[in-house]
């Protein structure tokens, strides 16, 4: 299948978006299809060759941070060349409402236009009042995926018609061939966190609780803990004499993710509640860590009924510690559920997730019968 | 000659009105024809999934739900909802196992169904909406198509839906290939389906 894909933010600034792009875009050519990734770069970028600058880009503050892209009559010639040469049976474009490339896309194809929601807007209000002037923009669309609950919801409420929710696959080879931190796990034994431990619903305190009672009893536990939050207002719930063995590194990027997740020897997931797929868990499983998680119903769905990792009932933090008590004295144990974990985590590798987007693409195809071309929309 | 001005101004408006026109009138075309693609498209899926729960069906022995797979194949224009409601309640009933090819068939075509089910809802919806027009009204677009109507039935996801594993890492080939318009079904059916 040949396949068209759109990103509305440059390459040059890491982000999710683009992350998610250039993977899908590579396990699409994994499975054998012919893809073309037109975005925003300076014609001279250094860039996968499976992706066709449109031009230099602009800084834009969206969402809360600035965004790259590109707009104007350039941008709009450029997006009908790259359409009329690529001879697409599909079309792909992300988050199509932003003011970008994947606006213009829409607007110039005629066809079937797949086209995929990341975030929950922020503006959506404005996006309401606009819905009338987008309609024409809307109904080129033919089939819409969203990336979480939360981002279906918007487009459900805001925009009318429905999405398909489709996560973000893993990258598990990254996460699996990445090194560990220099020192970890070491040889008392390390638990890991990762999240925001400020918000109760990620369930942090439970973990502390936990951590403490059997710190006292196991001299060289270390607890590895990363996210957002304030180093201050971590320490200050920790008992001063275990400061020294709790290690803060604040909000990490992906490959640091990968390492931190690569240096426990149990990830644990003490989640209250709220989570709609646990896509945390997901990566730890690619990283080989055996998990200690609590017993949410999308917990237990990823983690293949507790095989594919320990589950404890959910808000019980004397279950919790004694839970991560065994785990840490039965490295079988652990292997066992690290090995299960490895398997269990190829269902959200990218080259299934790929699948299920082109099940959507050939559902877009069908309800259009026919190929993206470029059209007058004047 | 200000009145010359005039004339000018009028004969400008009205070209620009009749491109509006033609747009407009292209643009219900267009959401019309792709309503019935998709229409067509969730009635070649739905019978797909009703073949494969015959085939499951056969090999479990089960009555009931082979009886159901056959009146959702057989079933008219006007009880086809009910007829495939009724077998989406009879396949929830049955556990599959993964490793059987017939059980992954029925899994992967009730998936396709709920795709295609959404994708028609979408383009109904839109179509509908052009329809109301004031303008489309006016100049008698919406009479030329007929009303496309939703299809009502209920999500159809299997429980517990295993995602498709690929056997990483032999390069697999293109499962999907670009799919060939959708078989058309028999000429008798007349859609669209009446809703419920």
């Amino acid at each position: 299948m040949r396949i068209g894909i759109v990103s509305p933010y440059s390459f040059d600034v890491p982000g999710g978006v683009q992350n998610h792009i250039m993977d899908l875009a590579e396990a699409l050519i994994g499975l054998g299809h012919t893809v073309s990734v037109l975005a925003p770069a300076e014609d001279d970028a250094e860039l996968p060759a499976y992706v066709v600058p449109a031009g230099r880009a602009v800084p834009l503050p969206y969402n809360g941070s600035v965004a790259r892209i590109s707009f104007g009559p350039v941008s709009t010639a450029r997006v009908r060349r790259w359409l009329r040469r690529g001879e697409f049976d599909v079309l792909h474009v992300h988050e199509p409402f932003t003011p970008s490339l994947s606006f213009l896309a829409v607007l110039s194809a005629r066809g079937p236009v797949v086209a995929t929601f990341h975030t929950a807007m922020t503006r959506s209000r404005a996006l309401s009042a606009a819905q009338n002037f987008l309609q024409p923009a809307m109904e080129k669309i033919t089939a819409r995926i969203a990336v979480s609950e939360l981002a279906r919801k918007v487009q459900v409420e805001h925009l009318g018609g429905g999405a398909v929710e489709i996560p973000n696959g893993v990258a598990v080879a990254k996460f699996a061939s990445a090194a560990s931190l220099p020192g970890w796990p070491g040889e008392g034994g390390a638990l890991g966190f990762l999240g925001r431990f400020t918000e109760p619903r990620k369930g942090f305190p439970l973990l502390r609780t936990a951590y403490v009672a059997l710190a006292r009893k196991r001299p060289g536990l270390r607890l590895l803990v990363a996210g957002p939050g304030d180093r201050e207002e971590l320490y200050s719930d920790i008992p001063d004499d275990l400061h020294d063995r709790v290690e803060f590194l604040g909000l990490v990027s992906e490959s640091d993710k990968a390492r931190m997740l690569r240096s426990v020897d149990v990830y644990v997931a003490p989640n209250t509640g709220g989570e709609s797929f646990g896509m945390i868990l997901t990566e730890a499983m690619a990283a080989g860590a055996a998990i200690a998680a609590s017993d949410l119903d999308a917990f237990r769905r990823v983690l293949d009924g507790g095989r594919a990792g320990a589950l404890f009932p959910n808000g019980d933090a004397n279950a919790l510690a004694g839970l991560l008590g065994e785990l840490l004295d039965d490295p079988a144990r652990r292997a066992e559920l690290a090995s299960c974990a490895g398997l269990a985590v190829r269902a959200f590798d990218w080259p299934s997730v790929a699948n299920r987007v082109l099940e959507v693409y050939a559902t877009s195809i069908e309800a259009t019968d026919g190929r993206v071309f470029d059209d007058e929309w004047s | 000659m200000p009145g010359m001005w005039w004339v000018v101004g009028v004969v400008v408006l009205a070209a620009i009105f009749s491109a509006y026109l033609g747009w407009t009138a292209q643009r219900v075309e267009r959401l019309h024809t792709r309503a019935q693609s998709a229409e067509r498209a969730l009635d070649a899926h739905l019978l797909r999934r009703a073949a494969a729960a015959a085939v499951v069906a056969e090999q479990a022995e089960s009555v009931e739900l082979y009886a159901a797979a056959r009146l959702a194949l057989d079933a008219e224009p006007g009880e086809r909802e009910t007829a495939e409601n009724d077998l989406t309640r009879q396949l929830r009933t049955v556990t599959l196992d993964p490793a059987d090819p017939a059980a992954r068939t029925l899994i992967g075509t009730s998936r396709r169904v709920m795709l295609a089910r959404q994708v028609h809802t979408d383009l109904v919806r839109d179509a509908q909406s052009a329809r109301r027009r004031v303008l489309v009204r006016m100049l008698g677009l919406n009479r030329r198509y007929p009303r496309p109507e939703y299809f009502d039935i209920v999500e159809s996801a299997l429980p517990d839906l295993p995602p498709p594993t690929v056997p990483s890492p032999a390069p697999v080939p293109s499962p999907l290939p670009v799919p060939s318009p959708a078989p058309i079904p028999p000429a008798e059916e007349t859609r669209p389906v009446q809703a419920v």
